[in-house]
């Protein structure tokens, strides 16, 4: 044991073997990932020195010197940026996916990307259409942004950067609403991939060789699309009421007509709107007609509801899945 | 990475060749790894490296030797950490550290950071620069010793 040279210290005629207590603290030590990390390449150079005096005044020494190089470590991570399932619908086009790609080995490398659409755990497969490389703000535009070709422009990176890619994918018109779609980008080191610990002789940075990190010089992580389809239901019925008080058609009969719209669905609809007719030997009362109880005009303006001369018309906008709208209005018989 | 010594081994490796003024300091670095062996055990080997990726653990061994005829008072031993090394701890060797540089020294838990701010935190053992050992006897003429710290390559 090496006990405080500090406070006085136990001088050894043998050396010692290191504590066991030393080799416990080794042996918890967790496996640690190092972002990027000293660049590959360079060169760890150690030497200590002493000071003593032994009766000719206090002299120095340096200790031989130790040179270690930093091979090239190859690891890299692929997350998925969409905080959650996007969202989409059935026959969709253009659907995008972001994930980012980042470079934590500590010397400059390029990766192959690869998608995987097909690898189960969802309820379709998306058909992946392109992957596009950002150019630097995160956001994607297909006229700024890279195409990516495999092979052609496989992206570099050196050291702890990033970049954000984009996957475009298709979904099938067969789908139905609730339905996922998982989609997998897959970032391979170029200078090769496989068990932590592999190394490739004289393939690092700088002329080491290259060694695999935790992350096996691979990375990948999903993303997915959910569904979220609607659909319209319109339920249309009619109360007459005649000027005696009964409910006969006869002519001067009043016919309240009721249209229930309901949307069904996780999904909503945009720019909902209803029409109907006004049926042949009746006239639309002037003004009758309702949205959700409230009265609406005939003019078009501000109101949601208008009417033409020989159809009703009442503009809902987006609804979503789980409400309704009910529209009221009436004609009397010619 | 030519010889894998176990830990034990490593103790024992000989003493360098002396120097001139017969006080002798031999560095030597080595790497701990662990290999799985055939049954599935793990075990700590310690290799001396030529070559390091950032997150291997080195273990720094300083071997000193008064080879001469006497004591030598006030000895001093420091070693700068290389920029490239995030010091982890030195076992039960108990050293003075700086983090500042070598300008001021102490033992590690009675050391603050000056934050941007102007507060000041505790050191923590990544912040140090320099390894030192003080020995408060002399080394009597014909004793060695050995000490020993771990870091990390950044």
């Amino acid at each position: 044991m090496m006990n405080a040279p500090v406070g006085g210290v136990v001088h050894h005629y043998r050396i010692p073997a290191i504590s066991t207590f030393a080799l416990a603290c080794a042996l918890a030590l967790p496996a640690q990932a190092y972002a990027a990390g000293t660049r590959a390449g360079s060169t760890i150079s150690n030497t200590a020195s002493a000071s003593f005096d032994n009766g000719a005044g206090t002299q120095t020494i340096d200790s031989n010197k130790v040179d270690l190089r930093v091979d090239e470590l190859l690891d890299v991570t692929v997350d998925s940026s969409d905080p959650a399932d996007v969202a989409t619908t059935p026959g969709a086009t253009g659907q995008l996916l972001t994930f980012s790609l980042t470079n934590n080995g500590n010397g400059q490398e390029g990766f192959a990307l690869s998608t995987v659409a097909n690898g189960g755990g969802d309820n379709f497969d998306p058909t992946v259409t392109q992957v596009y490389l950002d150019n630097g703000d995160g956001v994607f535009d297909a006229g700024t942004d890279t195409l990516y070709t495999a092979g052609a422009n496989d992206p570099v990176l050196d050291p702890d950067q990033s970049r954000t890619i984009f996957i475009l994918s298709t979904i099938a018109g067969s789908v139905a609403d609730g339905d996922r779609g998982i989609v997998s980008l897959i970032a391979a080191s170029k200078t090769g991939t496989g068990a932590p610990g592999t190394s490739f002789a004289g393939a690092g940075e700088g002329g080491g060789d290259a060694i695999v990190g935790s992350t096996g010089a691979d990375g990948q992580d999903a993303g997915a699309y959910a569904v979220s389809a609607a659909t319209v239901s319109l339920v249309k019925s009619a109360v007459v009421a005649d000027p005696f008080g009964g409910s006969e058609p006869v002519p001067g009969a009043t016919i309240t007509y009721t249209i229930v719209a309901t949307v069904a669905g996780s999904g909503s609809v945009n720019g909902l709107a209803i029409t109907d007719n006004v049926p042949a030997d009746t006239s639309y009362v002037a003004n009758s007609a309702t949205l959700g109880g409230a009265a609406l005009t005939d003019a078009a303006d501000g109101d949601a509801g208008s009417y033409d001369g020989t159809r009703i018309s009442v503009a809902l906008g987006t609804i979503a899945g789980g409400q309704t709208r009910t529209v009221t209005f009436q004609t009397k018989i010619d | 990475m030519r010889s894998a010594l176990l830990l034990a081994f490593a103790a024992l490796l000989p003493g360098q060749a002396l120097a001139a003024d017969q006080i002798a300091l031999d560095n030597s670095v080595f790497v701990e790894r662990v290999k799985t062996d055939a049954a599935g055990k793990q075990r700590i080997l310690l290799e001396e490296p030529k070559v390091v990726v950032p997150g291997d653990k080195l273990v720094f061994v300083l071997n000193y030797r008064n080879a001469g005829a006497r004591a030598a008072d006030r000895f001093v031993i420091t070693n700068p950490l290389p920029a490239a090394v995030r010091f982890a701890d030195a076992g039960d060797t108990q050293p003075l550290v700086s983090v500042d540089g070598g300008h001021a020294w102490g033992r590690l838990a009675n050391l603050t950071i000056t934050l941007a701010d102007g507060t000041r935190r505790a050191a923590q053992p990544a912040d140090v620069t320099h390894i030192r050992w003080a020995f408060q006897k002399p080394i009597p003429a014909g004793a060695s010793g050995k000490l020993m710290f771990r870091g990390i390559v950044k």
